[in-house]
């Protein structure tokens, strides 16, 4: 019998919980201290119940909110994220005092550093190194994090910028720099309590009492065998297997026991006080009450929480795209508008979308737009033309470009190199353009690094980067209505590195092909948690699909009034995100101008065309005055702005 | 938010709940509100009250007999003013008959005809063209002839309303459109139709048609020349009217549009002023059963969104809409069955279909909604009980 709680949104979601043979999807990780959790069920403990993969650490959580696995051996800070998940009960991997695999080190007191590098691959020791800064620093500002590849901090350390490193490097480089601080030692100080790292989380309803207890099995087995798995991690990755032992028997420590789970809750509740996680409860599988439970039990409560900033799990944004009324979303989310633009001013930007060429070889079902490759509609637009468009547009006032076209195949490196560096050189213009599928593609093309491409790009005078192209950032929806597009972590790795090295992009969010909420809910998360790590995200925009002709995807959950529901959504679930735009384009003047009720700030552009969106038949057009009349009408200023968000004109 | 207006939209919300009547000041206030979103949760709460989530459609014809039009009102971008002007088009009994008995769905419960005020036409002509209708498909109902031209032929063929009325009525008419209401007050009407039925001549002749037995609808026309307070005393007026006969099936608001007409340099109403306007005529007519959103003057995702702002009804498929498409609307020109009752699944409502007077030819399943949907209204109805016990 599967158990579920009350008040849990069931994954009807779900698709084939169980691998053949009715078996669970369990997803581990390769690190030495998980060895010891994985023993017993990587040596056939059972086979017959389970089928065990192993994964790249960042691959876990998704693999359970996506529902591409029932059980991961997962960091802590995804069950707030979640907030739907259950523990395993009685294994963990924690430690109680020092761990030396998670530190902070620095040439200065790390409590004196300006600046914290972040080795983003862990969220989890990510919050608790901010936490443990924020105690030391007692109330004075914090620092500048940014996170940065592991190795690049290990070289960058120095001066007034410390680091964090986590695992492998962090036991590789003991000792070498003057100031540490171990992250379990510290924790112990704080709260005398031990550290939890990562449990065995399970997707809700799906471990029966039965399978429960051979998780434990699988951890008594892997402690007796520590030696062996200490000789045999040496073997394969290197490293003295007495210093892999002495880790495992002296550092981690394996129980899911009372003080250890006071711990865990502790740090929830911190972390959840510094706005770093979302509040959660905790369930562990086979148990009918939560161990931890906050106070926000009603929906009522959850919105008012939301609107006051409060940080959203996957199941709190589920529960309110469910369970709240329309406009009580609409409240919240415009509650939540005022507090970050609190002089009731709506922006929106003169720019023009310049579509430059329409020949693509990706063949999206949504898309009514392009051209195959050889197709006699197919088109380039020529410098003439540009010319002329980019004219228009510079003499209406327009402080930007928007560029973008298909996936064309004749298109270089250097053809973009050269149009950019022409345009710039021509047009007192900014240039808004190449969305991440446009990257990939040159990456691809021309066979170099996304950051290669993206700092040449720049160099030729690129100055920011288009959010399009997401879709709905869950590979499950992607593959259906985009098979031949970049996945999901491509896309937010180019947004990544766009980011890292100084560009700001927007995000937007197409739904309403393929997707349920739990996929527009899991986009905003992916959004919201990059975010966290680049701050480079300056809006967000979601619209529906537009299903017309010319289109081969059927049109799935669309409409005004989840439009509106989840634009609202958006802005509750995106604390992090500065601006929420209305797409006026695709929902008309009318619900551009209602939208910022449901959570907007910004009006998007004036648009002078929007060809893939036109092609499949709708058309709006509105110009600065019109766009201005509408805003007012609420009762809003109004601004022009540019790509940054930066007021070109004073409210009025 | 200011101490006055928290004020304003709670007294009311109170009264509501008491079950009292909003004066003309609750209105007027209204419209000043700030608090957009609130005041549609409050018109939601009524329409949820009065018809929980079911929304009314119906498939329906348009048809303009004539659009040759002896008055001039200077918002309509429709007549012309005389017959042989260029675009002046007068249907034969024929053609009309023809387009009825051709129309290609099985399903069409209504025809709805609203025509210019036609200088020579004589009366028995209607009357034919009617009895043509009933003959060629007798199963479907004539809405035709605004209380604007009642009124018309009551003075051009020197009968009273109710003569004329009885006359179509054997004719075959089934009820009056709720056209030609404009703005009833008289300072307002006296600028934009100065030659046609005063506010007072539009009433009478519903009046007429309810104490025949002849059910019709009301409109109002705002967004160009009119106050608030305007807008106010004419709901009020048609409330008035209900009181006297219970005979208005439904209300429904029509934005201004200002292409081809006299009144082009005004700006239209936007949406907001669309969903407000909407909103309030809920909480004011607490008479009227039913407030439509009509797709073809707010734009298909307004009125979907109007679901949740007080209306319960989408008028219906409407083929060959003519008198806001030359204005310059930029709604389709018809949605299909399937269209409407999808606008209203997506809305999370319930579409129902009905004949024009309100009688259901089938009710249909909500959509496969994520559970939790359901527990919305619940939630929301248990608040609003809670609410109600607290006073
Ligand atoms: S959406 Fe973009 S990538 Fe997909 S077919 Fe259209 S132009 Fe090509
Ligand atoms: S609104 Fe009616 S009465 Fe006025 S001009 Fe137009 S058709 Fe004639």
């Amino acid at each position: 019998m599967v158990k579920r709680k009350p008040g849990l949104v069931q994954n009807r979601y779900r698709r084939d919980t169980v691998d053949h043979g009715g078996r669970l999807r369990v997803v581990g990780v390769s690190f030495l201290n998980a060895q010891p959790l994985l023993h017993g069920l990587l040596s056939g403990l059972a086979d017959d119940r389970m089928h065990v993969e192993l994964a790249e650490p960042a691959e876990l959580a998704r693999r359970l909110f996506e529902d591409e696995a029932d059980v991961a051996l997962s960091p802590v800070a995804p069950l707030a994220t979640h907030g739907g998940l259950e523990i395993v009960p009685g294994c963990a991997i924690g430690c109680d005092g020092a761990v030396e695999s998670v530190k902070l080190v620095g040439d200065c007191p790390i409590e004196e550093a300006d600046e914290i590098l972040l080795d983003a691959a862990s969220r989890t020791s990510v919050v608790l190194a901010r936490l443990i800064v924020r105690h030391l620093r007692a109330g004075k500002a914090e620092p500048r994090y940014c996170a940065r590849p592991a190795r690049e901090i290990v070289a960058t350390v120095g001066g007034k910028t410390a680091g964090l490193l986590i695992g492998d490097i962090a036991l590789e480089t003991r000792g070498k720099f003057r100031y540490e601080i171990d992250l379990g030692q510290a924790w112990k100080e704080l709260t005398g309590l031990p550290f939890v790292f990562a449990v065995w989380a399970a997707r809700p309803g799906v471990v029966s009492a039965r399978d429960a207890p051979l998780f434990t099995s699988s951890l008594e087995a892997g402690l007796a065998a520590r030696p062996q798995l200490a000789q045999a991690w040496a073997r394969g990755h290197g490293g003295d297997a007495e210093a892999h032992l002495a880790y495992l028997n002296d550092r981690i420590r394996y129980q899911l026991d009372e003080r250890a789970l006071a711990g865990l809750c502790e740090f929830l509740r911190r972390a959840a006080e510094a706005k770093l996680l979302p509040v959660t409860e905790l369930s562990f599988v086979g148990q009918d009450k939560p161990a931890f439970s906050p106070q926000r039990a009603s929906v009522d409560s959850l919105l008012d929480y939301a609107a006051d900033g409060g940080r959203l799990s996957f199941q709190d944004a589920m529960r309110l795209a469910s369970e709240a009324d329309t406009h009580e979303l609409g409240l919240a989310a415009d509650a939540r508008r005022r507090t970050l633009h609190p002089e009731g001013v709506v922006t929106y930007i003169v720019d023009r979308n310049v579509n430059y060429t329409n020949v693509c070889t990706t063949s999206c079902r949504f898309c009514a737009f392009y051209r195959p490759v050889g197709h006699e509609e197919g088109y380039v637009l020529t410098r003439e033309q540009l010319t002329q468009k980019i004219e228009e547009t510079v003499a209406a006032g327009g402080v930007q470009i928007l560029l973008q076209g298909g996936l064309n195949p004749a298109l270089h490196l250097e053809w973009y190199e050269d149009l950019f560096r022409w345009i710039k050189a021509t047009f007192p213009i900014k240039l808004h353009a190449l969305s991440p599928e446009e990257i990939w593609h040159l990456v691809r093309l021309e066979d170099l690094t996304v950051q290669d491409v993206l700092t040449r790009l720049r160099a030729a005078g690129l100055d920011s980067l288009p959010g399009g192209g997401a879709e709905v950032l869950t590979d499950r929806v992607r593959a259906k209505i985009a098979k031949a597009k970049c996945t999901s972590a491509e896309w937010l790795e180019v947004m990544r590195v766009a980011h890292r090295i100084g560009m700001r992009t927007t995000a937007t969010m197409m739904f309403g092909t393929a997707d349920t909420q739990a996929d527009r809910v899991l986009h905003m998360l992916k959004v919201r948690e990059l975010q966290d790590e680049t701050g480079g995200f300056t809006a967000f925009i979601a619209w529906d699909y537009q299903h017309d002709v010319g289109t081969r995807q059927v049109a799935g959950e669309t409409g005004t009034v989840l439009y509106l529901r989840t634009q609202a959504l958006s802005r509750l679930v995106l604390d992090n995100v500065p601006n929420i735009q209305t797409s006026w384009v695709t929902q008309g003047p009318g619900i551009g101008q209602i939208g910022l009720r449901y959570g907007a700030n910004d009006m998007g552009s004036t648009m002078f065309e929007e060809n893939v969106v036109s092609s499949a038949g709708t058309t709006f057009g509105m110009d600065a005055a019109q766009i201005e009349r509408h805003a007012r009408a609420l009762g809003f200023k109004v601004a022009q702005r540019n790509m940054r968000y930066e007021r070109l004109t004073v409210p009025a | 938010m200011t101490a006055r207006t928290a004020g304003t939209l709670d007294a009311i919300e109170a009264k509501l709940q008491a079950g009292e009547r909003l004066s003309y000041d609750d209105g007027c206030a209204l419209f000043l509100e700030p608090d957009f979103l609130r005041l549609g949760m409050l018109a939601n709460q009524v329409r949820e009250d009065k018809h929980g989530d079911r929304t009314f459609f119906n498939v329906n014809m348009r048809f303009e007999a004539t659009n040759v039009c002896e008055a001039s009102c200077s918002f309509c971008a429709f007549a012309k003013l005389k017959e042989g002007a260029a675009g002046a088009h007068t249907t034969t009994h024929e053609a009309a008959w023809k387009e009825l008995a051709e129309h290609p769905d099985p399903r069409l419960t209504e025809l709805h005809m609203v025509n210019g005020l036609h200088p020579t036409l004589p009366f028995e002509w209607y009357e034919e063209l009617l009895r043509g209708w009933k003959r060629v498909r007798p199963g479907v109902h004539l809405k035709c002839f605004t209380g604007v031209e009642i009124h018309f032929f009551a003075q051009k063929f020197g009968m009273t309303h109710e003569a004329v009325l009885t006359r179509l009525r054997a004719a075959g008419l089934g009820s009056l459109p709720g056209g030609g209401a404009e703005i009833l007050h008289p300072d307002v009407r006296q600028r934009i139709a100065t030659d046609k039925a005063n506010g007072d001549e539009y009433l009478a002749a519903h009046r007429a048609a309810h104490k025949l037995g002849i059910p019709s609808n009301c409109t109002m026309l705002y967004g160009h020349i009119e106050t608030f307070e305007h807008r106010v005393d004419h709901l009020l007026r048609l409330r008035d009217l209900q009181d006297e006969t219970q005979g208005f099936q439904c209300f429904i608001p029509l934005a201004f549009h200002n292409e081809n007409n006299s009144l082009r340099k005004l700006p239209e109403p936007t949406a907001v002023d669309s969903l407000r306007t909407l909103a309030i005529s809920r909480l004011l007519l607490d008479n009227i059963p039913h407030i439509k959103a009509y797709w073809v003057s707010m734009g298909v995702p307004t009125a979907q969104i109007a679901l949740r702002f007080g209306a319960d009804d989408l008028d219906g498929t409407i083929i060959h809409e003519s008198i806001y498409h030359s204005a310059g609307s930029r709604a389709p020109m018809a949605l299909s069955r399937d269209e409407l009752v999808r606008l209203i699944r997506e809305a999370g409502r319930i579409p129902v279909e009905r004949d024009t007077i309100y009688g259901v030819v089938e009710e249909l399943p909500r959509a496969a909604v994520p559970e939790g949907a359901l527990k919305v209204r619940d939630r929301m109805a248990r608040k609003r009980s809670l609410a109600l016990a607290g006073n």
